[in-house]
């Protein structure tokens, strides 16, 4: 391979890392002010992209913005579901077991009513843009598709930053995060930001999963790999960091694109070099989880602070 | 060992042994093969369910990853009988490997606490599943058969399966009467605690971790051995890590009795309910672990208004009034709902 094509793969990873991160996100807020580790995230990602689906194909609306429709949709529903069940969990300040136990049946019951509804099929939503690319040289070729996903993501990503930063909400979000006692000693009223926020997770899943539908095809189980990809970004990301969602989600994405095309060296009959086979791509993911949680359990922004801490 | 004072104390000692002899002698009365069968699925999944509730329930470490054990307990168990050994062998091997593998998860993980060990379990299975698809030895995604040469008898399967739930009580019993089980319920509460008192919690985790294996290994073995055929897509399933998960959190997790409980629940649901409307059959799961969850936390062993709610039926089943009584059960559990109001934070900062 040339350098041509390790730019084009880059490229690539880095158009990828824009989705993963809006589809972390979500997650990440979540976790960050009710400390749940939210399992029916696959499942809103799912009804995302059927969301997108449904209307694509009843009122043919450009799946794009049927995503940025899906976002108020989602914020209802998430308030919705918050008032319906999350707030009935007992607090604390780490993850319980039935707090993961409560979203993962919630999971399996937004999984089996799709199944109900669409099927077992794996659907797809085909655009013009599905198949055209951007041509640049001879080697590099950008599905025209993923540019625009790209584009969707960042700029949702930009806007959830200004709420963040810029507004009463995000202000006791974050401070919610720090601090919860301290956030409700000033005044802060957590179970109106909970609410809030576990509807702004839900809409982030939903517009993420809308997105992730152009990309690929999606059955009632769409969710789960996804899923684990987002616990995989959050935990490098360090679970509460919104910026650190955005890392994690570009080491993820380039780990997976190269992770078939870099030969290592394995001694079989005398020293060879070989490539991971494709269909071994799934685990990288989750070896990454697995050794990542071990090595630097703050994720990679915890490693950055505790060197700037002593530097 | 003191003999029970009162008469709860006998209860509860010759209980289990009379229901474990009534087991070995049901086939006496020669019950149709389907409730041989029923009984042989709810010993297996009460075995994997209590061994599962060891870590889970008493040492409070949440793994979503009991299925790497129960399929690699399949798995051995399968290429032992076809290097030509007994199945029973099949089965000891089945628990050793699952034992060993639990020492190779555990020992990275157990570094981990709380959420990140739950999420690291979850990766281990997902990645456990995904090389188990590609191994060329086990013939990969499409399975694996087992074939004995010998007539089909269920009665052998079943009486394996009684034996290995008893032997899943007996430990699970004598573990929480041991300074160990005494040790697993401090780190359950606090691990620090428990650390400053003289608790090892990473070995201890690990120890109780390598037996529940063991335990589910053993079940996944003699899953397998009746079902014949398997696939890394069912055994290796995230669903079957869950089912295992779901037994004792219907029953009661930490108690010993809750398993067993769930399993036969589990079974129920499964073969009646599931199997009658299958289009819904997850979302008679999903249904069924929230409401546990937010109305019988500690699961239905526990509940008191399930068993005088039970105890009503019974005598409803004779007065004719079941309805009268199934409809008061109901409304007495979703009351609870209405008294539920979101809590203050408790804990430490």
């Amino acid at each position: 391979m040339d350098a041509a094509e390790y730019l084009d793969l880059l490229l690539k990873a880095l158009l990828l890392a824009g989705v993963y991160a809006a589809m972390a996100v979500g997650m990440t807020v979540v976790y960050g002010v009710m400390k749940i580790v939210n399992l029916a995230h696959a499942g809103f990602l799912m009804l995302g992209a059927y969301f997108s689906f449904e209307l694509f194909n009843r009122f043919h609306i450009n799946p794009v913005l049927g995503a940025v429709i899906a976002l108020p949709v989602f914020f209802l529903f998430g308030m919705l579901v918050h008032w319906l069940l999350v707030r009935w969990l007992p607090k604390s300040d780490t993850p319980t077991l039935a707090s993961l136990l409560l979203m993962f049946g919630f999971w399996l019951v937004l999984q089996n009513l799709a199944y109900a509804k669409w099927g077992n099929d794996d659907q797809s939503i085909f655009t013009p843009l599905t198949l055209s690319a951007v041509h640049i040289g001879d080697t590099i070729s950008i599905p025209k598709v993923n540019l625009v996903v790209f584009a969707a993501a960042v700029f949702c990503m930009v806007v959830l930053q200004i709420v963040f930063h810029r507004s009463w909400f995000g202000r006791s979000m974050r401070a919610l995060i720090q601090n919860p006692y301290g956030a409700q000693i000033v005044g802060v009223d957590d179970q109106r930001t909970a609410r809030l926020t576990f509807g702004l997770g839900t809409a982030f899943a939903g517009f993420a999963g809308a997105l992730l539908g152009m990309l690929y095809s999606f059955s009632p189980d769409f969710g789960r790999p996804f899923l684990l990809r987002s616990f995989v970004i959050i935990v490098l990301g360090g679970l509460e960091s919104v910026s650190g969602v955005a890392l994690g989600a570009i080491v993820l994405a380039i780990l997976e694109t190269f992770s078939t095309v870099i030969p290592f060296p394995w001694y079989h009959q005398g020293w060879k070099t070989y490539y991971l086979p494709p269909s071994y791509q799934p685990v990288i993911p989750f070896v990454l989880l697995v050794v990542v949680l071990v090595i630097m359990p703050k994720g990679l922004a915890g490693l950055f602070n505790r060197k700037w801490k002593t530097a | 060992m003191t003999l029970p004072q009162n008469l709860s104390g006998w209860l509860k000692l010759v209980l289990p042994w009379l229901l474990f002899v009534a087991l070995l002698l049901l086939p006496v009365t020669s019950p149709s093969d389907n409730v041989i069968r029923l009984l042989f699925l709810t010993a297996v999944y009460s075995t994997a369910g209590l061994g599962w509730n060891l870590l889970g329930g008493m040492a409070g470490q949440v793994s979503f990853g009991f299925a790497v054990f129960f399929g690699l307990g399949s798995y051995t168990t399968a290429l032992l009988m076809h290097a030509g050994h007994s199945p029973y062998f099949g089965f000891v091997g089945g628990a050793a490997i699952a034992m060993l593998a639990s020492f190779f998860i555990g020992l990275p993980t157990f570094r981990l606490r709380g959420p990140y060990f739950v999420i690291a379990t979850i990766g281990v299975t997902e990645a456990v599943r995904v090389i188990m698809n590609n191994l060329e030895i086990t013939g990969g995604a499409s399975g694996y058969r087992i074939i004995e040469d010998k007539p089909f008898n269920p009665l052998e399967h079943y009486y394996t399966a009684i034996v290995a739930v008893a032997l899943a009580v007996l430990v699970s019993a004598i573990i929480a009467n041991s300074k160990f089980g005494l040790a697993l319920r401090a780190i359950k509460q606090d691990q620090d605690a428990a650390a400053d008192l003289g608790v090892n919690p990473y070995t201890s985790k690990l120890w109780i971790h390598a037996i529940a294996a063991g335990l589910t290994g053993i079940a996944g073995g003699i899953y397998a051995r009746r079902a014949g055929f398997f696939y890394p897509g069912d055994v290796f399933a995230f669903q079957t890590g869950i089912n295992i998960l779901l037994i004792p959190v219907i029953g009661g997790v930490g108690t010993i009795w809750g398993p067993v409980l769930g399993g036969v629940i589990f079974i129920i649901v499964e073969e009646t309910i599931s199997a009658k409307y299958q289009d819904f059959h997850l979302l008679i799961y999903g249904a069924l672990l929230m409401l546990i969850v937010l109305v019988e936390p500690g699961g239905l062993i526990k509940s008191k208004r399930l068993w005088a709610g039970m105890g009503r039926l019974l005598v409803g089943l004779f007065t004719g009034t079941t309805w009268k009584a199934l409809f008061a059960l109901l409304q007495k559990l979703l009351r609870k709902l209405r008294f539920l109001k979101p809590q203050r934070i408790e804990g430490k900062t």
